[in-house]
């Protein structure tokens, strides 16, 4: 595995944080803030541009905006969601403009507890993985069932994340709450367990299955 | 028959007097013990006598997973007419009253149709009643949908006996139960019975091989194609195949069928495996390229592979 990769053309990967070299891309970060006001969500939906709001479908309003591309859904009670975004910062930012919006319509909004709930990557470990082997190592954490659902759902409880690890080489963590260390030391922790018993094929690797 | 005579103070011989029921020392003619029960069988059964009347038995075998064994004792309606107001009235008073199994019996009821639907054996019928007993235990399952938790409960009796049904063929005899409820249910189980006693649920992956004896003989195949198949199997699981094994398995059929000289169309297939048709045809172009290390020998040689039509 090229372990002095480069990541995106940007600087290259440091060693020390991500030991495996592998770097998973943020896909989702969903957020929430307590505006602290009440809120006339008619109002809002009426005045704002690119509001959504039917009550009968949902109770709240749901409003996009093009940068940082996400949608925020808002509350009567003065919280809000806000999904969408691909890093943490651009979450903050774009709740910010969220919460900037509904205080040019006239509520005084604030921007109390913002806290990130979720954050979804994808990586790509380019190797194929045997799921088979993966589940029988660590049946503990992995649910395997090829007739539900082709890939593997490993419930890792230290951090508490959930990771859906395909036998392309292809994972998607989701559920962390805190960005960098956890994220990329998740990946590298399960990788080297992975590569010693699930590289499949011609490998020498696949007799280290038994291993571990 | 020697005994302890408390007369003579020494072990003497001791005669059993059935008709009286006591023991009698033959020495000093003490009653040693009298009113002994006689447990032998109060009267003769002859074989051609069964049916429901056969006195020696009373009730069905008992049932460790019920509150009380199973034990009841019901109030049977008079023969005839109705009978009288009272005796009617006995009758339904008698059911109504509290029956803490009822729920457990109706659900056992349940997964016995269920497994006869299926041809399953006892074994995994009475394993499925046990993991539903563990579950309600729980009162946690009280709001779900009892048909996927039933059908759930019997998938996963199947896969820790080693026999394996696909969700398909339990989807099929469990009345309403959608694919998804029974996985969804079966994933419930699964953490009610992680939750009770730490992580024993003990689930083997399913493999491709587990069907291969029942596809075939639902499609009437020859014990050569049977067992080529099978071997097939084996040697695929070693190729970076992307399928579930079910249509693995469904595809493989189709080869060896087509293979051999009686030759199944892609519909008997599809029907009997529950793989659709265009599921193995898929599966038959992922199959294509490893066909010759996957087919044995002995079964078809380089020629014939070169006539299966390529996709």
């Amino acid at each position: 595995m090229a372990d002095d990769q480069e990541f995106d053309g940007s600087n290259p990967v440091d060693l020390s944080e991500h030991p495996s070299g592998i770097v998973p891309t943020l896909q989702n970060i969903v957020s929430t803030v307590n505006l602290d006001c009440k809120l006339d969500l008619k109002a809002i939906a009426l005045q704002a541009r690119n509001a959504e709001y039917n009550p009968k479908r949902f109770a709240a309003v749901v409003m996009r905006i093009r940068e940082p591309k996400t949608t925020a859904l808002i509350f009567a009670s003065g919280r809000m969601v806000c999904t969408g975004a691909k890093s943490e910062e651009g979450s903050k930012m774009a709740a910010r403009k969220y919460a900037r919006i509904v205080q040019k319509l006239g509520f005084p909004a604030k921007f109390k507890d913002f806290k990130i709930q979720n954050i979804v990557g994808s990586v790509d470990v380019k190797f194929p993985i045997k799921l088979e082997g993966l589940a029988m190592c660590h049946r503990d954490f992995s649910s395997y069932e090829p007739e539900m659902f082709p890939g593997l759902i490993y419930r890792m409880k230290v951090p508490k994340i959930v990771l859906l690890i395909f036998v392309s080489g292809k994972i998607v963590i989701t559920g962390a709450k805190v960005m960098s260390h956890f994220l990329f030391r998740v990946v590298s922790r399960v990788v080297p367990r992975k590569t010693s018993c699930a590289v499949l094929g011609f490998a020498k690797l696949a007799e280290n299955l038994v291993l571990c | 028959m020697d005994a302890f005579c408390s007369d003579c103070k020494r072990q003497t011989e001791v005669v059993f007097d059935h008709s009286a029921g006591d023991t009698v020392c033959s020495e000093c003619g003490l009653v040693l013990e009298s009113h002994s029960i006689d447990e032998t069988s109060e009267w003769r059964t002859f074989a051609n006598e069964s049916g429901d009347n056969d006195p020696v038995r009373v009730g069905g075998p008992t049932n460790p997973l019920l509150a009380d064994g199973g034990l009841t004792t019901v109030i049977s309606k008079p023969n005839g007419t109705s009978g009288d107001f009272l005796s009617s009235s006995l009758g339904r008073w008698q059911n109504r009253g509290s029956n803490p199994d009822r729920g457990l019996i109706v659900a056992f009821k349940t997964i016995a149709t269920m497994a006869d639907r299926l041809g399953l054996v006892a074994t995994i019928k009475d394993r499925a009643n046990e993991i539903y007993k563990r579950v309600e235990d729980q009162k946690s399952s009280r709001g779900r949908n009892q048909d996927a938790l039933l059908a759930a409960c019997l998938y996963i009796a199947c896969r820790q006996e080693d026999k394996p049904r696909t969700v398909k063929e339990i989807c099929s005899v469990a009345n309403g139960a959608t694919k998804k409820e029974i996985g969804r249910a079966k994933e419930y189980i699964v953490k009610q019975l992680g939750l009770e006693t730490g992580q024993s649920v003990e689930m083997g992956t399913i493999h491709a091989g587990d069907f291969m004896r029942r596809f075939c003989s639902n499609l009437g195949m020859t014990n050569q194609t049977v067992k080529a198949a099978q071997e097939s199997v084996k040697k695929s699981e070693e190729f970076d195949i992307r399928r579930s094994p079910i249509s693995i398995a469904a595809a493989v059929i189709y080869i060896i069928t087509q293979l051999s000289d009686e030759k199944k169309p892609l519909r008997d297939i599809s029907v009997a495996t529950g793989v659709a048709e265009g599921t193995i045809r898929n599966s038959y172009k992922d199959l294509y390229p490893h066909l010759p290390k996957i087919i044995p020998a002995w079964y078809a040689k380089e020629e014939d592979l070169k006539s299966l039509q390529s996709p």
